[in-house]
Formats: C-alpha cells, sequence, structure tokens
C-alpha cells in the first residue's frame, strides 16, 4: 500500500505523466500503472540482495535446525535417521538442561536488574551532576567497546583467588579471600559483576540520549514552581524515562538470555553445574558432544520459552500502556 | 636521469608472466625437500614448549630428505581441536596426517572419522610391537585394527627441588627422594617439605580444571590395582570405596600447609617455579620449561600410595584421520614421515616426554638424559582413561570430574557425594549412543 502510494507520487511529478494529465485521464491511468510495475521492479531489484541473505542465513537454517532436531544427525557426519519427537522427550527429561535453562533465567535477573538502574543512575550523574562530561561518557561506556575474550581475561585476573584484585580487596578490609570463580556460591555473582561492567555502557547511552531530549524548559517552570532537584527528578524526568526504560529492560532481558562466551571463557567449562548457560548447553551437545540432532532440540526448546517471554512482555507492556 | 621505460600492456603482461614464472619456480627451489617433494598436511595440538620441540623435529626430518615437506598446522588444545578435526575427517577432506591423545581415538575410530594403518607398512619401516611397551602398543587398537602409533607416553608425575628437600632431609644417600609407600608417610613427606619451604610444601594447580584433578585422582584410584570401567549403555564400573580413598586423600594434601587449598594451574607452577615449594605434582610436560628456570630439580614417577604402582598417563599418537580418496603415493610418505618421527624422538624425550619407540628410550644416551631417566619405568605403568566415547585429554569427561569433585577441595565437602555426582553424569553420558556412529553401524 505504501508502495504505490510512493510510485503513484512519483508517477505524478515524472514530467511524461504531467502530459498524460493535460492528454486524458484514462491515458494517464495506463501510464501509471506501467511506471508502478516498473517501480515496483526497481524496489524488488533494491530488496533482493535483502530478501536472499534473509532466506539463506535465517530462514533456510531455521527450517533445517527443525528438521534436525528430529533426527540423530551428528556433527561428525553420522547418523541422521528420523528419530521422531525422542530428542524432544530427552531434553524435557534432562536434568542438566533444566538446570541450565534456570541458570540463564537466574543470570537474566540478576544482571537486568542493575544494568538498568545502573545505567540510569549514571546517566543522571552525568547529564546534571558530574562535570567534565566527556570525560564520564567515555570511561562509562569504554568497556562495552571490548570483545568478550578480553574483558574474560581482565577478570580472570581480577577475580584470581591469590593474586587477584578482588580478594585485595577483601582482605584490605579485613575480610576472608573468595575463590570467586570457582566457588559455586560466588561464581555466578562473578560473572554478573563482569557482565555489568562490560555492558552496562550502552543502556547508559540510551538512556543518555533520553535525557537529553526532556526540554529544558519543563525544568524552568518547575524551578519557578518552587520544585526542587528531587522533585524534577521523580515529577519529570523518571515519568519521561518511562519508554526508553521499557525498550532497554527489553533489550536487556534478550541480551542477558544469550549469556555464553564470558562465563564459558571465565570459568573454562567448569563449575558448570552453577553457571551453565543453556546456550553453552547446546554448543556442548552439538559441537563438544557432536549430537547436533539433540542440540538443535534444545536449541527449540530455548526458543520455546524466548517466544512465551516475548508473549509476557508484550502483554505487560500492552497493559501499562492502557493503563497509562 | 634514465628515460622512463615505455611500458605497453603487451610488455606489461609478458612481464608479468615471466615474473610468475621465476616466483614458481623460485618458491619450487626454496623447499627443504626440492621441486619433487610432496607436501604433507599434518595437523597438531602442541604449543608452547612442545610446539617448539615438534616444529624442530619437524624441520629435522624435513632436512634429512628430499621426498616429502612436511606442512603443520596448530590448532588450539582441546574441544577446538578435536571439533576441527571430526569435522575435517567427516567432510573426508582431512589432513594427511595428526596427532591425537590416544585416549580420544576410542570415541573416533567407530564413526569411520580414522583411517587404520597397515601394520606390515609400519613394519617394514622398522616400527612394531617389538619397538613398543606392550601397554602404549596396544591402546593403538581397536579390535584388530591399529587406529594410532604412539610418539609418547606423558604421564603425570612428581617433580621435586633437591636443595629444598635436602634441607627437609626427606632424600636418600643417592639424594634421590626417599622410598613413601602409604597415604601417612606422603603426608609426612609433604609436611617436612613444607617446614622448609617459603610457601607451601607441594604445588598442585587444580582451581577450574578438570584434567589436572582427573590426572591426581586417576593416579591414585589405579594405584588400588583398579580400573573404572564404562562399558556401552552403563552403569560405570567404579569402586566406591577406592574413589573416595583417593579424593579423601586429595582433600588432605590440600590444607593449606602440605599445599594450597586455591592454587590454579599457573600458580601452582610460578610457586615451583620460583623455589618456593619443594615438591611439584605435574606433567612431563613441564620439565622443561622448569629446566629453564635453572631450578635444581629432579623428578619421579608418584609413589604407590595404595599398593600398586600405576600412573595417570596419555600418549600424542599419530593417526590418519579419514580421507574419501587418500593419495597412495602421498600415503606412503605419511608412513615414512612417522617412522622417521619416531626414530628421531630423542629431543622429544629431552623436552620431558618419554619417546614410546623403544630403540630411543633404550639408548645410552636415553639413560644418561637426566631427570628423564628417572621416571622412565612410568612408561611400563601407564593407565589411559577409562575407554568410552567422551573420555579422553581434553574431553568433557575431566571437565565433569572436575565440576563434580571441586568442591570437595576447595571447600572441604563430602567426597562421596562427590563421586556419586560424577558417576550419575557418566551413566547419563553411558546412556547416549556415540554421536560419531549413533546407528552402531562401525561397532
Amino acid at each position: 500500500m505504501t508502495l504505490d502510494t510512493a510510485s503513484g507520487r512519483a508517477g505524478l511529478a515524472d514530467s511524461a505523466a504531467t502530459r498524460t494529465i493535460v492528454t486524458g485521464r484514462r491515458a494517464g491511468h495506463r501510464r501509471r500503472h506501467a511506471g508502478d510495475r516498473g517501480e515496483q521492479r526497481i524496489a524488488w531489484g533494491f530488496l533482493a540482495p535483502f530478501l536472499v541473505a534473509f532466506a539463506l542465513f535465517l530462514v533456510w537454517p531455521l527450517l533445517h535446525g527443525l528438521y534436525l532436531s528430529f533426527t540423530d544427525q551428528s556433527l561428525t557426519g553420522a547418523g541422521g535417521s528420523f528419530v521422531g519427537a525422542t530428542n524432544y522427550i530427552e531434553a524435557l527429561g534432562d536434568p542438566v538442561m533444566w538446570r541450565s535453562l534456570g541458570n540463564t533465567a537466574w543470570f537474566t535477573v540478576l544482571s537486568t536488574v542493575p544494568l538498568v538502574l545502573l545505567a540510569l543512575v549514571m546517566a543522571l550523574l552525568v547529564q546534571r551532576g558530574l562535570p567534565g562530561q566527556w570525560l564520564w561518557r567515555l570511561s562509562f561506556f569504554m568497556p562495552y567497546l571490548l570483545a568478550s575474550t578480553v574483558i574474560s581475561q581482565i577478570w580472570v585476573w581480577i577475580f584470581n583467588p591469590q593474586i587477584g584484585a578482588a580478594n585485595g580487596i577483601l582482605e584490605a578490609l579485613g575480610l576472608e579471600p573468595i575463590a570467586w570463580l570457582q566457588n559455586p556460591d560466588t561464581n555466578m555473582l562473578a560473572i554478573v559483576i563482569a557482565t555489568v561492567w562490560w555492558t552496562v555502557g550502552f543502556n547508559f547511552l540510551l538512556y543518555l540520549a533520553a535525557l537529553q531530549n526532556i526540554p529544558e524548559t519543563q525544568y524552568e517552570a518547575a524551578s519557578i514552581d518552587g520544585a526542587g532537584e528531587w522533585r524534577k527528578l521523580f515529577s519529570i524526568t523518571v515519568p519521561q524515562l518511562g519508554q526508553i526504560t521499557v525498550l532497554i529492560v527489553i533489550l536487556q532481558v534478550l541480551a542477558s538470555l544469550k549469556l555464553f562466551d564470558q562465563a564459558y571463557q571465565m570459568l573454562g567449562g567448569i563449575a558448570s553445574e552453577t553457571t551453565r548457560s543453556i546456550v553453552q548447553y547446546i554448543y556442548e551437545s552439538g559441537f563438544v558432544g557432536y549430537r547436533f540432532g539433540y542440540s538443535a532440540a534444545i536449541s527449540y526448546v530455548f526458543f520455546a520459552v524466548i517466544v512465551v517471554i516475548g508473549v509476557i512482555q508484550a502483554l505487560v507492556t500492552r497493559r501499562r500502556r492502557e493503563h497509562s | 636521469m634514465a628515460p622512463p621505460i615505455e611500458l605497453t600492456r603487451r610488455r606489461f603482461l609478458s612481464g608479468a608472466a615471466a615474473l610468475a614464472g621465476t616466483a614458481f619456480l623460485a618458491s619450487c627451489a626454496g623447499l627443504p625437500g626440492g621441486a619433487n617433494a610432496r607436501t604433507l598436511q599434518f595437523w597438531h595440538l602442541l604449543s608452547g614448549a612442545d610446539g617448539v620441540t615438534m616444529s624442530g623435529l619437524i624441520d629435522g626430518v624435513n632436512a634429512a630428505q628430499t621426498d616429502y615437506r612436511v606442512r603443520p598446522t596448530v590448532l588450539a588444545w582441546g574441544e577446538p581441536y578435536y571439533t576441527k578435526l571430526a569435522m575435517a575427517a567427516a567432510g573426508g577432506r582431512a589432513p594427511d596426517v595428526s596427532v591425537m591423545h590416544a585416549s580420544r581415538v576410542v570415541g573416533y575410530a567407530p564413526g569411520g572419522l580414522l583411517d587404520t594403518w597397515d601394520t606390515a607398512r609400519l613394519a617394514d619401516l622398522g616400527v612394531d610391537a617389538s619397538t613398543f611397551t606392550d601397554a602404549i602398543w596396544q591402546k593403538g587398537f581397536i579390535g584388530d585394527d591399529l587406529y594410532s602409533v604412539a610418539l609418547d607416553a606423558h604421564p603425570f608425575i612428581l617433580m621435586y627441588n633437591t636443595e629444598i628437600c635436602a634441607e627437609a632431609g626427606v632424600l636418600d644417600g643417592d639424594g634421590r627422594l626417599r622410598p613413601v609407600t602409604s597415604p601417612e608417610e606422603f603426608l609426612e613427606l609433604g609436611r617436612a617439605v613444607a617446614a622448609v619451604s617459603e610457601s607451601h610444601g607441594l604445588s598442585f594447580g587444580y582451581l577450574g580444571d578438570g584434567a589436572q584433578m582427573w590426572r591426581l585422582f586417576y593416579t591414585l584410584y589405579t594405584q588400588h590395582g583398579l580400573e573404572i570401567e564404562l562399558p556401552p549403555g552403563g552403569p560405570a564400573v567404579i569402586d566406591e570405596d577406592a574413589a573416595v580413598a583417593s579424593l579423601g586423600f586429595m582433600q588432605q594434601l590440600l590444607d593449606d600447609e602440605i599445599a594450597s587449598r586455591s592454587a590454579d594451574y599457573q600458580s601452582a607452577i610460578a610457586e615451583f617455579a620460583t623455589g618456593r615449594s619443594g615438591l611439584f605434582l605435574t606433567g612431563v610436560w613441564e620439565l622443561r620449561s622448569m629446566q629453564e628456570q635453572n631450578l635444581p630439580i629432579d623428578a619421579t614417577i608418584i609413589p604407590a600410595l595404595f599398593g600398586t604402582p600405576s600412573v595417570y598417563a596419555d600418549s600424542h599418537s599419530f593417526t590418519l584421520p579419514h580421507q574419501s580418496s587418500p593419495d597412495e603415493a602421498t600415503r606412503d610418505l605419511v608412513y615414512r614421515f612417522v617412522a622417521d618421527i619416531l626414530k628421531g624422538s630423542f629431543d622429544w624425550a629431552e623436552a620431558g616426554h618419554i619417546p614410546a619407540y623403544l630403540p630411543v628410550t633404550q639408548s645410552a644416551a636415553y639413560a644418561d638424559l637426566l631427570p628423564q631417566a628417572h621416571y622412565a619405568e612410568a612408561a611400563e605403568l601407564v593407565k589411559y582413561d577409562p575407554p568410552a566415547w567422551f573420555t579422553g585429554s581434553g574431553s568433557r569427561f575431566q571437565a565433569d570430574f572436575g565440576a563434580a569433585v571441586q568442591n570437595v577441595l576447595l571447600r572441604g565437602a563430602d567426597p562421596a557425594e562427590a563421586i556419586a555426582r560424577f558417576r550419575t553424569r557418566i551413566d547419563q553420558q553411558l546412556r547416549t549412543p556415540n554421536p560419531a556412529d549413533p546407528e552402531g553401524a562401525g561397532a
């Protein structure tokens, strides 16, 4: 519909089309239809590379993966027989898969809260409180630019039980050192800390952009009415950040569900009972255990979980919007 | 000033062709093997000091003949290596020869990922059962077929700092570690050395490293005269008493006096290499880097503490990853290459490994090589991972073991519970068919 309207307007602007208006309505229609078809062809031409890539790298793997999940296909090329729902039945009864899903959910909860709240506080401080804004923006965003391999190495050193800075701080405070990454009580927390440090800059940037969109006149008007800084914060700033907060939470939940690389690298696959994420289990089943079919089945179980989370989020967001 | 060259299109093209031809000839002439040398693609996973030593061995065999030239590709140790090797073999376009841990071969062979060695062709080159210890030669077989030819045995050993141990009074008249025959005696030895060491008596790094925990555990477990058995379909045969005793002993060692309760692999190396501990439980592959520290060191097999001399080990072994249509002339040269490396593996011994090829370890030069000769008997005592499709060096089996028992060592958790957890995980794996051969066609 949009395409037709746009091409109709373009046809009017065309000199040939302008002549048809002068010479007769019927002829004008014919020419405009011919123009529509030509422009549609051009549009499809522009779309084609994307559509090919989309079909090749997204639609085909999705369908092929779904097919694989019903086979005993191995990474080594062996197998490939249709086994029905066997993989799904095994996955649903596999305690390691459920534990991995639970770990992923727990990480998502633990990381999303500070990644949203800290980003907001940091953005507020930079926007309204701290001098030397450029330095703070740079410092807060810089870790986000690092590769996961780099941040993993940095934090493995920081959390080293014998020479790491984390235990150095604990000992300076008179506390007992902790084997952060090896202790099942603390290793998930250690990954959350490293992840927050690494990725909070992105949310910070989104909040900063949103803060800059709040008109200064509102603050001025509030000042004239005698509002203090806290009053302005809770009556102007926070309500105006509602939409961006919803967006950040959605993006953050999706990002946290993808937990794999930093945890895998920081722990070397060990202590995995408390930190093995579902993505890591998919990788282990497919690429280490060579069970492609089973790995595909777990992927689709995870896919179903994400769909459920997405629907819940959509419902909550709609209710919020209707309520407001 | 020289006049500018008038460059026509024809002159440019003929010049370029001449240059390309010269470059081609030059590159052929530059090969150590000469223009007729065949290139052998060789994948291995040896890095660090071992990688340097292997490069030296390859340079040696390349320079010694004109028929082949080996081109090595080095990939990261562990999961990445084995995944890539499996995929290359599955596609039938694998390298001509590769190094695998002998313990991993059993997971690869039934699925057709490996081609078999022709024992007659090897025998013609002087490589047969008589030139290996029985345990190491037999490890290359699955059924009647030979799938791997070992380059070495690399056991877990006990290194010690002779100065610190002398001060602790734990050396005998020959300056070697006094014999120890029970867990209690070993604990006493550890305490005596700890008393004169700057930090701990013994260095053992294990945090986050399932392989390290497994190496020591399986050494101790097999010293009970037992081996873990993993029959397809399960359940695993694990002697609970022996497993708990082995793990309990490890727990006693890591008491922050004898050995640190929270040392990872690198910390343990650093502790021993800087002379702050007197004993070091490690693999033979660390010998060269320790020698480079100019420490006064000697080494021995890990004492038989539970009755039976035995030691965890694995072997770097040559395998033929499956090729859909192998070139017989190239394969002939692969046989020669492997035989050449085995015969020249004295350098490999210098790096700490025990060469599998007996004429090397039985030579007078090897007897003079210290401390290697002091632990050479380990080649007779080696115990590999229990065979199953999911076990072996760098496998998830070892990581799973680490995940199950780390808390026993780090925080004093119950060894029996850890063994039960490990058993549950292994039984689950045993119920899963070998993914390289899910229909059991190769069995």
